[in-house]
């Protein structure tokens, strides 16, 4: 380039000029594409950041309005908040889109402007004399096998961080749910396992006094009333309690009685349409189950409630209000992953009874079956017979057995009427169904369909109970009446061995321990006979609390529920 | 009579108009059986039409018709504008417009999956994206790469002040590239995930929304692009992998020089790829000594490396089944089962009211782990093989008298072109003749 030479002189200033205008244009999009850029950034902080907070607040109004369902001071908050917070995402989301084409728009600018000034800048090529091309080729080569072997050790050191991670093989522990052994060990429902009423231990006391405190290990006042039973599963006991306005699930050391946590539960019913509950029969009749992870509770108004054991809520349902003549009082059974649930109500012909068998991890249901029968307040069992699985039901007007995993029918026999609270059980080969103040029948379950005339092997009247359920050592069968009368039946033929009145009022089921029968009476007396042909009275034991639960029996200790406190019995030396 | 062209014209247009009936719902909504709830039919989120079938043939010719052009703008025309022009229309077409899918290089994962899954058939538009640019790189190098990928467009519109990475560097960076094949092939395989769609660092800008990691990544490749040519290309890009081994092959191929090469030098830094090899200077004696060395101690150790990567293959291949979503859903479920975490997920919820046996799904699990077990040791071995062959490949001492492309390298984009004198000499000759 000549400075003498006015053209060229002229077209370099005007290249110059160009460049320079370019230039600019570039650095304008430039900053303009960074304002846009924080713009956008700081939006989208305002989604992450704001959006959270905003929703914990809705969530947490709806809680209110759970609890207070007619405050409409909470409703219109809720609706505002939820405009506020609808309008807000509607405005971002149209910021962020718009925002998007322009930063495109201001970075297409930005790149064209920037590549034309650098074009326009641009140095031709000047080749410097190249120097020692051989050693340059020798060290290339070098490094570039370095360079492969280094990719390899950071491969394999990626590979090593990766292969550290917690591997799981499926073949070990595989099942959701404890096994025969866990739940025999344990007392993880109404009346232990299979809810037999028959204790896996008998190291179990005999001897003890409510009054002088003998025997008597620990007592824990319970917060709210309640029927329900004790539940164990290792060092823990479950038990609920609840009043017309409040609903509570308990847990407590099994050791020292401590009580660790206690959760409320919330109920969908409306404060004004909750029943009145006979007393007798409690807000909190039915006893909890757990599957050794979990515990789960049910209450008369519906609400069924998950925790997990250290008190975290996992699920709520409400299943809708029974329709129960004396107040909602079924426990809840588990099979596998599956809690159980048997929901009658009203009368058969209402087509209200169900049979609900929730996922223990989330609540939802897996099957429901429609039952043909009107309200109860027995609660079902899962028997291992032969090698399937039962679930028996028992309502008026019969017993019905479902395969527990899809709720399909097995068989049933009409053989029980009437108002039922005693339980089924199974024992010595036999379905064993109670109707209250009429008779005791022995089912053969290997049946299919419908097995009233096929399969009872045979029914005893009189002495009847109508709340406790029976209990059998697989040999006798005993039953406790309201009344206080106790009678022993064989199981092989159904003969009556011997009856007697003790003079006493039972509403707690009896269960068995060892050869001995215990009987906890209304009053709080515990009798313990002998399991045999004819009656022997082993103990009578005062608790001086008046009881309705049954029992609950964990290694060398009985825990018994009064109507106010806890009461763990064992060997206090 | 009636002229066969009244015929036929309605029959075309009522042809064309069937094309919607093509274009059936892929999944229908669910029915809502528990609420009652019934879907709005005027919505006018459901009341999209689907894309027309028709649609997908156009894009198979617009990616011909693209790769011809390219190839005769490498080729014949050798214009870096044209070339770039064309890239422009396929950015916007391929990328903006077809919102970066379908792309060649995703479709490596459909053509794995319908060779291992009985289920799925691999629709003929997306085995033409497979193979058309394949095709015209055997043919052409690669001029797929040059002007019709929009992953590579995008990256070649930001490279602002191009930085010449040293070659040897390279050698261990492109490494990546043959992992990610691998492992793009074995979740493809495996039907775990289509990893290069999902972690494609620049759908989100095409889409103008996507996750904000996958746009972070995208925007720091893309810094990383405007110093360092096409860094995803050179040391990611899985279909570029074979789109390297076609390109050695290949009948044509760029080149510098339209003419003899007469060594001037100017083109040495023209390529921001570094996919211009100089002239070599003759090897010291004393280093084909050590050449020979390296090379037979490279073939000794070679089942060495292999056997090592194997193992690394192997030893990974249980956390990478993770991607897997039956095996994901089988340790979610084993987890909750053993009380390792806390609460369910939607996932684990829907599986347990199904009712399926969670036996049935550790079953499927654990077969999916085995696939994952081989497919790590394979993915091992074609590792190491890689690494032995680059390893020999850079210990071989090769000659070169003038200044040529790497064919592999090279992405044809043409803009070496006019830094050698003899193109400028040739510009200058047709534009005398067309005067």
């Amino acid at each position: 380039m000549s400075p003498e030479n006015p053209e060229i002189n002229e077209k370099s200033s005007n290249k110059q000029i160009l460049h320079q205008a370019i230039f600019n244009t570039a650095v304008v999009a430039g900053i303009f594409s960074i304002i846009v850029f924080g713009l956008l950034v700081v939006n989208y902080l305002q989604v992450r950041l704001l959006d959270p907070m905003r929703t914990e607040r809705l969530e947490n109004l709806k809680l209110q309005l759970a609890e207070k369902p007619t405050d409409e001071q909470i409703l219109t908050q809720i609706r505002q908040l939820d405009l506020q917070i609808r309008k807000d995402k509607i405005s971002r989301l149209n910021f962020s889109h718009q925002g998007a084409i322009l930063l495109v728009a201001g970075i297409i600018i930005f790149i064209s402007a920037a590549k034309i000034a650098a074009d326009l800048k641009r140095k031709l090529p000047m080749p410097q004399p190249a120097h020692d091309i051989q050693t340059k080729q020798v060290r290339h080569v070098t490094l570039a096998r370095w360079s492969i072997v280094s990719f390899l050790v950071l491969t394999g050191v990626f590979a090593v961080l990766f292969a550290v991670t917690k591997k799981i093989d499926f073949s070990q522990g595989s099942s959701s749910y404890p096994s025969e052994e866990q739940i025999n060990k344990n007392w993880p429902r109404f009346r232990g396992p299979q809810g037999s009423g028959v204790s896996f231990y008998t190291n179990i006391p005999t001897k003890w006094d409510g009054k002088t405190g003998k025997g008597i290990i620990w007592k824990t006042k319970v917060p709210l009333p309640g029927n329900n039973s004790p539940v164990i599963w290792d060092d823990k006991i479950f038990l609920c309690g609840a009043n017309k306005k409040q609903r509570q699930v308990y847990c407590f050391d099994r050791i020292k009685g401590r009580l660790i946590w206690q959760k409320d539960v919330t109920t969908a019913i409306p404060d004004g349409n909750i029943p009145d509950i006979e007393e007798a029969t409690s807000y909190a009749a039915p006893t909890m189950t757990t599957d050794g992870k979990r515990v789960f509770a049910i209450f008369p108004l519906g609400d069924v409630a998950c925790f997990d054991f250290k008190g975290k809520n996992i699920w709520n349902k409400n299943l809708g209000l029974p329709h129960s003549m004396y107040g909602y009082a079924t426990s809840l059974e588990m099979y596998q992953n599956l809690l159980i649930i048997q929901y009658d109500q009203a009368s058969a012909d209402d087509g209200k009874s169900r049979i609900f068998a929730l996922d223990a991890f989330s609540g939802n249901t897996v099957w429901e079956v429609k039952r043909p029968v009107g309200g109860s307040w027995t609660t079902p069992i899962v028997a291992k017979i032969g090698e399937q699985h039962q679930l028996i039901t028992c309502a008026d007007p019969c017993v019905i057995s479902y395969n527990p995993s899809n709720g399909a029918e097995i068989w049933r026999a009409e053989c029980v009427s009437g108002d039922l609270a005693p339980s089924p059980i199974y024992a010595g080969d036999f379905v064993f169904a109670v109707s209250p103040y009429n008779k005791l029948s022995a089912i053969k379950p290997d049946g299919a369909g419908d097995v009233t005339k096929s399969h009872i092997a045979w029914t005893v009247e009189g002495d009847i109970p109508d709340i406790s359920s029976p209990v059998s050592d697989g040999k006798y069968i005993y039953l406790a009446t309201t009344e206080g009368i106790l009678s022993c039946i064989q199981i092989s033929d159904g003969k009556k061995l011997w009856f007697k009145d003790v003079r006493e009022e039972f509403n707690a089921s009896p269960s068995i321990v060892g050869k001995y029968v215990y009987l906890i009476c209304t009053d709080g007396t515990a009798i313990i006979i002998e399991s045999a042909e004819e009656y022997r009275e082993i103990a009578r034991n005062e608790l001086g609390e008046e009881v309705f639960a049954s029992p609950a029996f964990a290694d060398g200790r009985i825990y018994i529920r009064s109507e106010e406190y806890l009461y763990c019995i064992g060997n206090t030396n | 009579m009636i002229s066969s062209r009244y015929i036929t014209i309605p029959i075309i247009f009522l042809l064309l108009c069937t094309q919607t009936l093509w274009a059936v719902e892929r999944f229908p909504p669910p029915d809502f059986v528990e609420t009652d709830h019934k879907l709005p039919s005027t919505d006018y989120i459901t009341d999209v039409t689907p894309r027309l079938v028709l649609y997908e043939y156009i894009d198979v010719a617009v990616l011909a018709g693209t790769l011809s052009l390219a190839s005769y703008l490498v080729l014949k025309n050798r214009s870096r504008r044209a070339i770039f022009a064309l890239m422009i229309f396929s950015l916007l077409y391929f990328g903006f417009w077809r919102k970066g899918c379908i792309c060649s290089i995703g479709s490596i994962q459909n053509l794995v999956l319908s060779v291992f899954s009985n289920s799925y058939v691999i629709p003929l538009t997306v085995l033409a994206f497979f193979i058309l640019p394949l095709a015209f790189t055997l043919f052409f190098g690669r001029t797929f790469c040059a002007a019709v990928c929009p992953l590579g467009a995008i990256q070649d519109v930001v490279l602002l002040r191009p930085l010449v990475l040293p070659k040897w560097l390279e050698s261990g960076l492109r490494l990546c590239a043959y992992l990610y094949l691998g492992a793009a092939v074995l979740f493809a395989s495996t039907d775990s995930a289509f990893i290069i769609c999902r972690y494609d660092p620049f759908v989100a800008f095409f889409r103008l929304t996507g996750r904000l990691n996958m746009m972070i990544l995208g925007a720091c490749l893309l810094v990383i692009g405007v110093f360092i040519g096409r860094p995803y290309c050179r040391f990611l890009c899985p279909y570029g992998v074979i789109l390297r081994q076609f390109s050695r092959l290949s009948r044509w191929h760029a080149t510098i020089t339209p003419d003899e090469c007469i060594k001037c030098r100017l083109c040495e830094d023209a390529c921001p790829f570094n996919a211009i090899n100089t002239p070599t200077a003759p090897w010291p004696a004393s280093n084909y000594r050590k050449s020979k060395i390296a090379i037979t101690s490279i073939l000794i150790i070679s089942p060495v490396i292999i056997f090592l990567a194997v193992l690394l293959g192997a030893s990974i291949s249980d956390s990478w089944s993770k991607m897997n979503p039956t095996v994901r859903l089988a340790e979610r479920i084993y987890l909750e089962n053993n009380g390792m975490v806390e609460g369910t997920i939607n996932e684990s919820v829907a599986f347990r009211s199904a009712g399926t046996p969670v036996s049935e799904l550790y079953q499927q699990a654990s077969i999916i782990k085995n696939q994952f077990k081989f497919g790590g040791r394979l993915l091992g071995c074609f590792i190491g093989f890689v690494i032995s062959l680059m390893l020999i490949n850079n210990s071989i001492q090769r000659r070169r008298e003038d200044y040529q492309t790497d064919r592999a390298g090279c992405v044809s984009c043409g803009r070496c072109f006019q830094f050698c004198p003899k193109e400028q000499e040739r510009l200058k000759k047709l534009k005398e003749q067309s005067a």
